[in-house]
């Protein structure tokens, strides 16, 4: 892409969307939800490409993240604003508790990391005292006002949310382009050789460990302010991991915009068009469009759309040459 | 002559046409069709529910409509695929396509978030599908629903205080509704000095024998209580018929229990076990508009009624007579919607409906019903009771 286009699709996001789309808050709240996806699922894809972690368990993050954020700013009255990092900061440590899972890898540490999800399940479910039990959270206070622009509202909501998610891309890229994201890449060639050159592979990947339970935490506090409800069906629902996998598989998981671009793609279209067309069975044309996808373009749909990109101003010169 | 004769005939006549033409131009002026917003779950985990209610409300529609009160009323429904976030998409989408007001919701989960939107959009939500006392603690303003935990532990408690047992173990989820429902029961027995042991189980066990064991050999109770779902009432009675407890003389359960599929599909566990039930089966109503509800609902869906579509009847019946009068009184382009509804004070198919400030319904107390010989029979409270029980009885 030229250097010309994230600038535009920045302007687009920031100033054309609530131009255009403000008032209608269906539409806003439908963005809001795809922009929850995105974020874990470039979580998700952080731990897979620079961790080399499949996870099945990312709704533990997004629950714990969720039901921190909620509590602290419920019971100890914290301001929302402090509360939502500090959900993050909750599933960072949460986290701790699945450093031993690392000890494992590919399939067996997706299933481990499965059960640490159904795990903190059961204990949102058992410690009532703290999280109100399988009764869960009503009324969570939602997002406040800052310096004039209401976050509450669909506009707000959505800012902030879209905000978070470009941060963490920011991180993202940010730590695949330091010397460790280095090392990371190269540990999926070979781990054995990276650590006979002095790189520490274990702390590297309890590190994105922590960063990717820190993104997911901080989406999951960013949602229970937004949906105002939370109970430990629907904090740690297997959805909150599985969605965000397709959406980020979609859009091209080994790409920075990817997961967000296939979040997008993904919801709006199941949500706006294919529910249209069939209100019950419209995820049965979803699958078809994913499975179409893989086998179109198993990179996803960023990349297939950059080939198409760099391929036209090839054929252009190739016309002006005749 | 006869021209002169008939000119004041003719000229009656055409008066008389002219003010019945008046009469039904002013009439057609003043009919209006109102869209009412539905946002219920029709797909995920509480499909069979969600749909079972949309019968209901379809049925209102029909039946309100065909009352030619002057308004007619359509519906637009939305599947919020048992996922709150779209819930809250629905409600909105329903919102911007500027429905008057929303029946539907199944799922405190849903209705939670759900309602929260339409308050904030000031519309009206009327429903039959959560039971959790949080709800109605919100104190919202356009809130409503025409039933309640306290009423289905009155039922269950009521039985079991008829039938004099001296124990009773509650086996019961720790979902929301479920663990609310079975602490009340729990409650209100031993005010009555009735002996409780309470069993709470994930909703994702299904051997239930080490409870049953329990039962049976630690707390020797009179009663089994299942507070919980059907595949969890399945489980139960399988761990009790294998196990058989003998000091058990009844088993009484909740919701989607004394039902005319549960007979059917499991005709080894039902005999004698006791569930709500607003309706016994074969279907019979004593009243004519419960009747009517069953006449059209059989015309529109070719089987008989089940108490999801009757709750989902009620709350849009009762919604759909508010708006009439609302439109009537002209309240309701000035958002007068919600006070009206308040006002409600009806005698309907599931018993007295008004609604206090948090908008519940005081009066709502459920029936229980039995499986007997195939069929389910209403034991509970007398005055509706169309059989009399078979206790002791279990299904072992």
């Amino acid at each position: 892409m030229k250097p010309i286009a994230p600038v535009a699709v920045l302007a687009a996001a920031y100033l054309l969307v609530p131009l255009l789309l403000g008032g209608n808050a269906y539409l806003m709240t439908l963005l809001v939800s795809a922009l929850i996806i995105a974020g874990i699922a470039l979580a998700w894809a952080l731990l897979g490409n620079l961790g080399g972690m499949v996870s099945f368990g990312h709704a533990a993050f997004f629950g714990v993240g969720a039901y921190t954020s909620a509590l602290l700013s419920m019971q100890a009255g914290l301001p929302v604003l402090l509360a939502i990092p500090l959900g993050g900061l909750g599933a960072a440590l949460a986290a701790v508790a699945v450093l031993p899972a690392l000890r494992l890898s590919g399939p067996y540490f997706a299933l481990a990391i499965l059960a640490y999800a159904h795990i903190f399940r059961i204990l949102a479910t058992e410690l009532k005292s703290l999280t109100g039990g399988s009764a869960g959270i009503l009324g969570i206070p939602g997002l406040p006002t800052l310096g004039g622009l209401e976050l509450g509202s669909r506009n707000g909501q959505y800012l902030l949310v879209l905000t978070v998610v470009l941060a963490f891309i920011a991180l993202y890229r940010a730590i695949w382009r330091s010397d460790y994201g280095l090392a990371l890449r190269a540990m999926h060639d070979s781990e054995d050789a990276t650590r006979v050159v002095g790189v520490n592979s274990t702390l590297l990947k309890a590190a994105m460990l922590f960063v990717s339970a820190f993104m997911t935490g901080t989406i999951g506090a960013l949602n229970a302010h937004v949906i105002n409800f939370l109970d430990p069906d629907y904090a740690f629902s297997g959805a909150w991991t599985i969605v965000p996998i397709a959406a980020a598989i979609f859009g091209g998981y080994r790409t920075l915009g990817g997961p967000l671009l296939g979040a997008i793609a993904v919801y709006l279209l199941d949500q706006l068009l294919f529910k249209a067309l069939f209100p019950s069975g419209h995820q049965i044309i979803l699958g078809v469009l994913l499975g179409a996808m893989i086998l179109l373009s198993p990179n996803g749909l960023l990349p297939w759309i950059s080939r198409r990109l760099q391929r036209r101003p090839a054929t252009e010169v190739r016309h002006a040459a005749a | 002559m006869h021209s002169t004769a008939s000119h004041p005939r003719a000229t009656r006549l055409r008066t008389l046409a002219l003010a019945v033409a008046l009469a039904l131009g002013s009439f057609a002026a003043q009919a209006e069709e109102f869209v009412v917003g539905s946002q219920i779950p029709l797909t995920g985990s509480l499909a069979r529910v969600g749909n079972g209610m949309l019968e209901g409300i379809k049925v209102a529609v029909e039946v309100f409509n065909a009352r030619n009160t002057g308004n007619t009323i359509r519906l637009e429904v939305i599947d919020d695929e048992s996922v709150p976030a779209k819930a809250v998409a629905a409600v909105e989408k329903l919102a911007a396509d500027k429905v008057v007001a929303l029946s539907g919701g199944y799922g405190s989960n849903l209705i939670g978030p759900a309602s929260e939107a339409a308050e904030k959009a000031g519309l009206t939500y009327v429903t039959s599908g959560g039971v959790s006392d949080e709800l109605t603690r919100r104190g919202l303003k356009h809130f409503f629903r025409i039933n309640n935990n306290a009423g289905y532990a009155k039922a269950m408690a009521g039985l079991f205080e008829e039938m004099k047992l001296s124990s009773v173990a509650i086996v019961y989820s720790t979902k929301d509704a479920t663990e609310g429902l079975a602490k009340a029961v729990a409650a209100d027995l031993e005010a009555h000095g009735i002996k409780v042991t309470l069993h709470a189980f994930d909703p994702a066990i299904t051997d239930f024998k080490p409870i049953i064991n329990k039962v049976r050999l630690q707390d020797r109770a009179e009663g089994i209580a299942m507070v919980g779902y059907e595949n969890d009432y399945v489980g139960i009675l399988r761990a009790a018929k294998v196990l058989k407890p003998s000091s058990v003389k009844a088993v009484v359960g909740v919701w989607s229990l004394a039902t005319a599929q549960m007979a059917q599909e499991f005709p080894e566990l039902m005999p004698q076990v006791y569930g709500t039930a607003m309706l016994p089966f074969p279907v019979e109503f004593k009243s004519e508009a419960g009747r009517q509800f069953a006449t059209a609902y059989e015309r529109l869906y070719h089987k008989e009624p089940d108490y999801l579509g009757q709750f989902g009847y009620v709350q849009s019946m009762l919604l759909f007579e508010a708006i009439d009068r609302a439109a009537k009184n002209g309240t309701l382009a000035k958002g007068g919607l919600s006070e009206e509804l308040r006002r409600t004070d009806a005698e309907t198919i599931i018993g007295q409906v008004t609604f206090d400030a948090n908008g519940d319904n005081p009066h709502f107390s459920h029936r229980m019903g039995q499986h007997q010989n195939g069929k389910v029979a209403l034991v509970w409270p007398d005055a509706e009771a169309t059989a009399p029980k078979q206790f002791p009885g279990v299904p072992w």
